[in-house]
């Protein structure tokens, strides 16, 4: 399918060599939202979660050390930059590894919590992760192999031979691994129970415009 | 629509089918070893043997580019190792911590009990192979002799056993590195601004790398030690 069905008007390319980066509305937009909210994650001040104490009147502070916060916050922050790259990347490959990085973001910005069972899911996570490296690396380049180029302009002027399906299939796979959405959720969704909210929020919000751009760059290649 | 250059024997084409074949066995089998149910720390490990099958993939394809789609595969893959086993050494810390006697009932293997190694041969054989290593990695230049340079200081650095190392020798090492990467850069920048000056950004990145692969081998030998040698 031709990029400019899917994105709007072609508004420009930057070619930097192999890889041209193409300039579309929907691109765009999804690039200027996440450097936003990476702009309120970068000057906004964790939160302090309030629990009832159990069977006294007094409630209990879960408060989030200075270190821990500053690491969180530098990690969140690097977090919105892969995304938004990953957001405006017209290179395959780019796109799989600035998706590697967030899974790796992911588990450094809840690696320092102290509750044992949100570092138990942030391992599990982690290892599917890795193990979900192999379809979503392999895939891509299986989709080289066949078609001889990672650049989605060219890509996307090119008919889908079976190879490059089975590639799209196991890039699929890596995807929904890597960012930890419908059969892997489990393991994804524990991670989110800890106090320093808007910085835990980038883990959700990253995977939730992996899936966008993903399902545009699966119809490029495929259409 | 033809992609493979004619020159390319038909015996290297024929190998990518298996190649990826032999891939996604190799990652088959190591999903099937994690699902046996085994300690944490084997599956960690199994985990990493997918990842050698997804360079097995990348790697079949065999061009340049495939080449240049390794490096950063392998740089993501050690990096999600050392964060998986960071998160599960601070998990065992936290577990430790709230229980300090249920670690003594069942025998981690997390933690490697500490040994000495005391061996004559330690102490006088390795000079000289560590010198002729250093030597014959200063020869070969680049990756190659970078990771052979550092084989001989990681050797000298394992057959020294003095405790205590100053913090000097450690941030000079790492001062070197930085220095080195330094110069790996402006060699690449100087082949894409002046590719007349080849030979010139040629040895500016093959020495850097070498300088940089050998401090980093030279550094994870020294720390080592410092771990070997804990009594």
């Amino acid at each position: 399918m031709d990029f400019v069905t899917l994105g709007g008007d072609l508004l420009g390319t930057i070619p930097l060599g192999d890889i041209v980066l193409y300039l579309t509305p929907l691109n765009l937009f999804l690039f200027a939202v996440m450097l936003v909210f990476t702009l309120l994650i970068a000057i906004s001040k964790t939160e302090t979660q309030v629990e009832a104490t159990f069977n006294k009147l007094s409630n209990t502070n879960v408060k989030v050390g200075k270190s821990e916060f500053k690491q969180r916050r530098f990690l969140a922050v690097i977090c919105g930059i892969a995304t938004a790259g990953a957001m405006i990347t017209g290179d395959l490959f780019n796109f799989t590894l600035f998706m590697a990085l967030i899974g790796i973001l992911n588990i450094g910005i809840v690696s320092a919590v102290k509750q044992t069972s949100v570092l138990n899911s942030a391992y599990q996570y982690g290892l599917i992760a890795m193990m979900c490296s192999l379809p979503l690396f392999g895939g891509a380049s299986i989709i080289l192999a066949s078609t001889g180029t990672l650049s989605l302009a060219v890509l996307s002027q090119m008919s889908a031979s079976p190879m490059v399906v089975f590639g799209a299939v196991l890039m699929l796979l890596g995807i929904l691994g890597e960012s930890g959405v419908a059969p892997f959720f489990a393991s994804k969704a524990e991670m989110f129970r800890t106090p320093g909210s808007p910085f835990i929020v980038i883990i959700h919000l990253s995977s939730l415009f992996i899936i966008v751009r993903a399902v545009e760059i699966l119809l490029l290649v495929l259409w | 629509m033809v992609l493979i250059p004619a020159y390319v024997p038909s015996e290297f084409i024929s190998m990518y089918l298996p190649a990826i074949y032999a891939g996604l066995i190799v990652g088959f089998i190591g999903s099937m070893a994690i699902a046996m149910r085994r300690e944490e720390i084997h599956i960690l490990i199994l985990t990493d043997l997918i990842g050698l099958a997804m360079i097995f993939i990348v790697s079949a394809v065999g061009t340049d580019l495939a080449e240049a789609l390794i490096l950063p595969g392998l740089v993501v893959e050690l990096a999600e190792t050392l964060a998986i086993s960071e998160i599960l050494i601070s998990r065992e810390m936290h577990k430790i911590d709230a229980n300090p006697k249920a670690n003594l009932t069942k025998s981690t293997s997390l933690f490697p009990q500490p040994f000495a190694l005391d061996m004559e041969i330690m102490t006088t054989a390795p000079n000289f192979i560590a010198l002729v290593l250093i030597a014959y990695g200063i020869f070969l230049t680049g990756f190659t002799g970078g990771a052979v340079a550092g084989g001989g200081i990681v050797l000298y650095a394992l057959s020294k056993k003095a405790r205590g190392l100053p913090v000097l020798v450690i941030d000079g090492l790492a001062g070197v590195s930085g220095i080195s990467w330094c110069l790996w850069i402006i060699g690449f920048v100087l082949f894409f601004v002046s590719p007349n000056l080849w030979v010139l950004s040629l040895f500016l990145a093959a020495c850097g790398l070498l300088l940089k692969v050998a401090s980093k081998v030279g550094l994870i030998g020294l720390l080592m030690r410092e771990d070997i040698d804990k009594e």
